[in-house]
């Protein structure tokens, strides 16, 4: 009898209802991927450069969340890039880490994240506004931002409007600003966040950003960003028309860094972007950005300009259609660049929360 | 640690301090939508503050999860939602930034009521996203049904007097009167719909499903082809030939659509009448309670000089 006992458990126990169970705990799941097409007079014709001319998978990220416990929630972003230099892919983790649902007025996280440094560098490549990142945080922070190893603490401020106080230690493991050949060297960032509801159609955010930790060179870099961004979307008639302004700027200092060939300073850089991004239509965008690297900088590090227009269709929520034209003066270059680019985004699986 | 002690170790404080006062004060409720606000309002009145974060005017699936939402979120003791993924695409971020253990899904102070008034269409079988934006349980505008509307507001009565047992009495005594006055009115509404013979109605997404269950008017065609997915001119060809096979004489536009497309149809079929009505309190000016919410619509169903 005792033998039978399980057994007999086991088949009392509706197995519809045990697999829907057990499915209840399966993490969300969801992937993204993006197409791109490139032809540009300053983009590489190497299939081993990353981007290149032609098409190309431009990233895909695969996408776990769940709950841990009752105290604690996880998420695993691993995204599918080509390496420069080799035509295979390699997986990244952008995003593996867990984070308070229990504390009040914190969340605290551990583990690989993007860093708060601005509003740009926490973006996916999925959520960029544009098809490429802006130039100065290409040139500074590196392709795939600043996303390191860390703890992060995001406090809210008790205050009349939206105030939050990020307050992260990272490792310094970035390929160009923070880079220590000491693993035990960590740094440390501040990120301070406003947003104010200006009418019930209108909000201003301001965001101040400062880093600092040590770099290839063992001598100290520290970034400072400043990001202030608009968003109209009128409570009637919001499903049709919307318009997002957004300003970047980021200015690092480098301590040590040469021109490896005249050994001319590199140290202090700096540069800004603004983008407009207008929704004329229920699934139509149009946006225009400015940029321009080299407030300040180094006379051995033209400054370059850049302009962009991109029209975007977005079918549904989970796909979207742009095609993207870049203008790039850059001095002592005689002959302006001119890029096309047209992208897909496609995504799968469970509906997203989308961030504001 | 310089920068600890001078910028975190206040903050922390005065929030806590914060907390402590504001339990003293009446219940802090906050709703997804204003339809949700305006039953609470009448459960709790006096006994509770009650904010909604969509406005009437908007299309609650997307509602976009501004940070200001997030601080409202942050102070509430209890956060009504319809649930059924209604609010999927931006409720799971106002949670999170709001900070608040109170309100996360599981504890008392969280509470989702579509699943407590049997959701109509609940797709059977497989689904997949090329059926647009459906639903996998079930239509989430529950709140267009006065009947429900009588369910919901127990349901919140029974939640509210769990949160504040001193005063569960009073909640359930304002909830059976909701319910009584829905209940009364709906069987007058239906015989002002019953006496104008509409029997079917299009409309353009569908969001006034519940309504229409309620007053049997069919609604066997939708100005979108699939949810969520705008009028094509193919579709709404289709749409112009079944209002002509049904003889359906009513379109019904939700207000935070564009009625654009119905101009089309009255080019082809002159004397279909259309009507862009308010689906959520506060959608329109004089929409300011869920009774005129029901009177609008039935207003719009039923007048013939509403065009």
């Amino acid at each position: 009898m005792t033998k039978l006992l399980p057994i007999l458990i086991f088949c009392a126990f509706p197995l519809g209802a045990l697999a829907q169970n057990t499915k209840a705990f399966n993490p969300d799941i969801s992937a993204n991927f993006l197409g791109l097409f490139l032809s540009g007079t300053d983009i590489s014709n190497d299939r081993l450069d990353v981007p290149h001319n032609g098409f190309s998978l431009q990233e895909a990220e695969i996408q776990f969340t769940a709950d841990v416990d009752p105290y604690t929630k996880a998420k695993v972003l691993l995204a599918v890039g080509q390496e420069a230099g080799d035509p295979g892919f390699v997986i990244e983790p952008e995003d593996v880490f867990i984070e308070t649902i229990s504390l009040p007025h914190m969340i605290l996280k551990a583990g690989k994240f993007k860093l708060a440094l601005g509003r740009h560098n926490e973006l996916h490549a999925h959520a960029f506004p544009f098809v490429d990142a802006p130039l100065i945080h290409q040139t500074l922070l590196g392709d795939e931002g600043i996303n390191e190893s860390g703890v992060s603490a995001a406090i809210l401020i008790p205050a009349k409007w939206y105030s939050e106080i990020v307050l992260q230690a990272f490792s310094l493991s970035n390929e160009t600003i923070f880079n220590s050949p000491k693993s035990r060297h960590s740094g440390g960032l501040v990120h301070i966040k406003n947003l104010w509801d200006l009418s019930s159609d209108l909000t201003l955010e301001l965001g101040l950003s400062a880093a600092e930790g040590r770099n290839q060179l063992d001598r100290n870099s520290s970034i400072f960003g400043i990001d202030l961004t608009s968003k109209w979307r009128p409570e009637k008639g919001g499903k049709y028309h919307a318009l997002i302004w957004s300003t970047e700027y980021l200015q690092a200092n480098r301590r040590g860094f040469t021109e490896p060939t005249t050994a001319e300073t590199t140290e202090k850089l700096g540069g800004v972007a603004t983008w407009i991004q207008y929704q004329f239509a229920e699934r139509w965008w149009l946006q225009l950005r400015y940029e321009y690297v080299g407030l300040p900088h180094p006379d051995v590090i033209p400054f370059q300009n850049k302009q962009s227009i991109l029209l975007g269709f977005l079918p549904s929520e989970f796909s979207g259609f742009r095609m993207q034209y870049n203008r790039i003066n850059t001095q002592g270059k005689n002959n302006v660049d001119h890029v096309v680019a047209l992208q897909y985004n496609i995504s799968i699986g469970v509906h997203p929360a989308h961030t504001y | 640690m310089r920068l600890l002690n001078s910028i975190l170790i206040p903050v922390i404080l005065s929030t806590f301090n914060l907390s402590a006062v504001s339990a003293l004060a009446e219940l802090n409720v906050v709703t997804t939508t204003t339809d949700l606000r305006a039953i609470t309002n009448e459960v709790g009145q006096k006994f509770i503050n009650v904010n909604s974060i969509a406005k009437g005017t908007q299309d609650p699936h997307f509602i976009e999860a501004k940070p200001s939402y997030m601080t409202k979120v942050s102070k509430a003791d209890l956060l009504i939602a319809i649930g059924l993924d209604l609010e999927v695409g931006w409720l799971p971020s106002l949670i999170r930034g709001a900070r608040n253990p109170k309100i996360n899904q599981g504890q008392k102070g969280y509470l989702e009521v579509g699943t407590f008034v049997k959701p109509l269409e609940i797709p059977i079988g497989r689904i997949s996203r090329a059926d647009g934006d459906v639903h996998p349980f079930g239509n989430p505008h529950v709140t267009l049904d006065p009947i429900r509307t009588g369910e919901i507001a127990l349901k919140i009565a029974e939640r509210l007097g769990e949160l504040d047992s001193a005063n569960t009495a009073e909640y359930q005594k304002n909830a059976l009167a909701l319910q009584l006055r829905m209940q009364k009115k709906t069987k007058e509404w239906q015989q002002r719909i019953q006496a104008a013979g509409i029997k079917k109605a299009v409309t353009y997404h569908r969001t006034l499903t519940y309504f229409l269950d309620r007053f049997q008017i069919e609604n066997p065609v939708i100005l979108e082809p699939k949810p969520g997915i705008p009028p094509t001119s193919a579709h709404i060809l289709k749409v112009i030939d079944t209002i002509k096979k049904d003889q359906i004489s009513l379109i019904l536009v939700e207000n935070y659509f564009a009625p654009t497309v119905t101009e089309k149809i009255k080019q082809t079929i002159p004397s279909i009448r259309s009507a862009t009505v308010p689906v959520a309190v506060d959608g329109a000016e004089g929409i300011a309670t869920i009774d005129d919410l029901y009177e609008n619509l039935v207003k719009g169903i039923v007048d013939q000089n509403n065009n």
